[in-house]
């Protein structure tokens, strides 16, 4: 069963319930055609014994009254009712056997060769009579009452089979009915459960496909997805890392050119008008070429510790005490800012498996944006949960402040995207992201601008 | 060049800051500006010779001031200056009309010199 397609197996348990149907309906015909024969045999035999009756009567009339015209009465009546078997010979034989026709017949025969016998005076032709005609009534009234038990017994026969067809006819229909979608709600399952695994990304997880029918056709086809989907996935990991290095390169590029260019030209003026210059002045000039090297340094710096992460240090923690301890450190800030902060810290949560410190660098990194988004009198507020699924614990960081408007929030984690001015280097989200990642976290961001936004951090529950 | 006026804008406060100190003892008025918009103002008040604008800045862009300027003030002359100098930016530069286009690090000579020689009148010949 498990190779045979299911539109095969619908079409061939529907034949064999139409078939099913079919005989039930034959055989319901069929005794309703025996019933129907029956009954025209009763017709007829209730006419056959209200001849015979008025036969045994003018029989009598003749015997014990002698009047003649009865002989001939009784002759023409027998002569009449041979005539009715003769042409309805057929349906009789048909409802009570040939046998039984043959001996009905032979009873009037009989018992006209009785009358001839009366009629030609024969000795005990009376006694012979009466005999005969008696053998007719006794064996009509066998007949008549064997007929109404058969009638009875194929009526109780029918309706026992009908309901017995009826009760099969049901339990075939709603049994298949019941398989079947059984068969295809399993592999609906297993459709949903390889979707699932696909949108999680976690392509080995899926179990091959061994049944050949519609379902497993569909799984097979998910897989085959699955697979080109694992290669796409590669390829595109692969082009977005080489975006990101020409992003990164022309991010560099220009957030070094622009302190470069600036120490270019205090270099070129201090050459140049260095004798109009006083003392103050030339320090001034050198200062700011200091300060724009420092600027240069920072970007370095940052690019370093993306470039060349340090080994992270991964370990069972409690997220909340992560979150307490960021807290503490932009505490100065929040108030300085004059921001009413809210911590909404979720009890008995799982352990996460991270580097604290790294974390605890991304919370600090997202409040740390929150406030500067924020003016005085905005909210922030950071919060945990377990997600519905017991699998992620979920870090939220929501703030009142200006927002982020839709047409950069695709890039706010993209290198050197900045809002900040020369004061940001652009690395923060973009480095976040990746220690996230690294994680096997996920980091989403909602916002709206003018309204405020919310950046979910999700990290997976430690399984050890 | 005494009394030629210069707008210069630029996201860098030092480049304008600069460019002032080198030019003005020559005689000429720099003012500066951080972004596209005061500047645009300014120009509205006053009738300016050079406008120095930097290709890539937050708000309205180099290619935005090329344009509006030379729309509103055929006359005026635009410098183009780019630490992001790549061969589309000269190319759509040089379509918008562009008087003088530098790279990043820029030389204050040369940036003189182009000045100077696009506000002498040329030479009858």
């Amino acid at each position: 069963m498990k190779h045979v397609k299911i539109f095969h197996k619908i079409i061939a348990l529907n034949i064999a319930n139409i078939l099913l149907i079919l005989v039930t309906g034959f055989l319901a015909y069929h005794s309703l055609e025996q019933v129907l024969t029956k009954l025209r045999f009763m017709e007829i035999a209730d006419s056959l014994n209200a001849t015979f009756l008025e036969m045994r009567l003018a029989e009598k009339n003749y015997f014990l009254y002698a009047e003649k015209s009865a002989l001939s009465d009784i002759e023409a009546k027998t002569e009449a009712t041979i005539k009715t078997i003769e042409s309805s010979r057929a349906d009789i034989a048909r409802a009570i056997g040939e046998g039984k026709t043959t001996r009905l017949e032979s009873n009037l025969k009989n018992y006209g060769r009785s009358l001839e016998g009366a009629r030609t005076g024969e000795g005990g032709a009376q006694s012979k009579v009466r005999a005969a005609g008696r053998k007719i009534m006794e064996f009509m009234n066998y007949i008549t009452s064997s007929e109404r038990a058969e009638v009875n017994r194929i009526i109780a026969d029918s309706k026992r089979g009908l309901i017995f067809s009826l009760a099969l006819i049901l339990f075939t229909a709603v049994g298949v009915t019941l398989l079947l979608s059984a068969r295809v709600l399993g592999s609906l399952k297993r459709v949903e459960k390889a979707a699932h695994l696909i949108s999680e990304g976690e392509f080995e997880k899926i179990e091959p496909e061994k049944s050949r029918d519609e379902c497993g056709m569909a799984v097979s086809a998910l897989l085959s997805m699955a697979a080109e989907l694992r290669n796409r996935e590669e390829e595109m990991i692969e082009a977005k890392k080489l975006s990101s290095i020409g992003i990164l390169i022309a991010g560099v590029s220009h957030e070094i050119g622009n302190p470069l260019n600036n120490i270019s030209m205090l270099a070129q003026n201090f050459v140049e008008l260095y004798d109009r210059m006083n003392r103050d002045e030339h320090v001034e000039y050198v200062k700011k070429i200091e300060e724009e090297t420092e600027r240069i340094q920072r970007i370095v710096k940052d690019l370093l510790d993306f470039a060349r992460p340090q080994k992270p240090d991964f370990k069972q923690s409690d997220i909340n005490s992560v979150i307490d301890k960021s807290m503490r450190l932009v505490q100065n800030m929040i108030s300085i800012c004059n921001i009413e902060a809210r911590v909404e810290l979720a009890t008995e949560l799982p352990k996460v498996y991270i580097d604290e410190n790294q974390v605890q660098g991304v919370l600090i990194n997202l409040l740390t944006n929150a406030i500067h988004a924020c003016s005085p009198g905005d909210r922030l507020r950071i919060g945990t949960r377990l997600n519905p699924d017991g699998a992620r614990v979920e870090v939220e960081v929501e703030d009142t402040g200006k927002g982020i408007s839709p047409e950069i929030l695709p890039h706010i984690f993209d290198p050197f995207f900045t809002t900040k001015g020369p004061g940001g280097t652009g690395l923060g989200l973009f480095v976040s992201y990746g220690i996230i990642k690294n994680h096997k976290g996920n980091i989403r961001v909602k916002s709206e601008a003018g309204a405020g936004t919310c950046f979910t951090i999700e990290l997976p529950v430690c399984d050890l | 060049m005494p009394g030629f006026k210069v707008i210069v804008i630029d996201d860098e406060k030092i480049v304008g800051q600069m460019i002032k100190v080198a030019m003005e003892p020559e005689g000429y008025l720099v003012e500066t500006f951080l972004n596209a918009e005061p500047a645009f103002a300014r120009l509205r008040q006053e009738k300016f010779d050079v406008v120095i604008t930097d290709l890539k800045m937050k708000g309205a862009d180099g290619m935005e001031v090329l344009r509006t300027v030379k729309t509103a003030y055929p006359e005026v002359k635009v410098i183009m200056v780019t630490a992001f100098a790549s061969l589309d930016s000269a190319v759509e530069a040089m379509k918008g009309r562009v008087d003088g286009f530098f790279a990043k690090p820029l030389k204050i000579k040369e940036l003189k010199e182009c000045i100077r020689k696009l506000l002498t009148p040329a030479e009858p010949g």
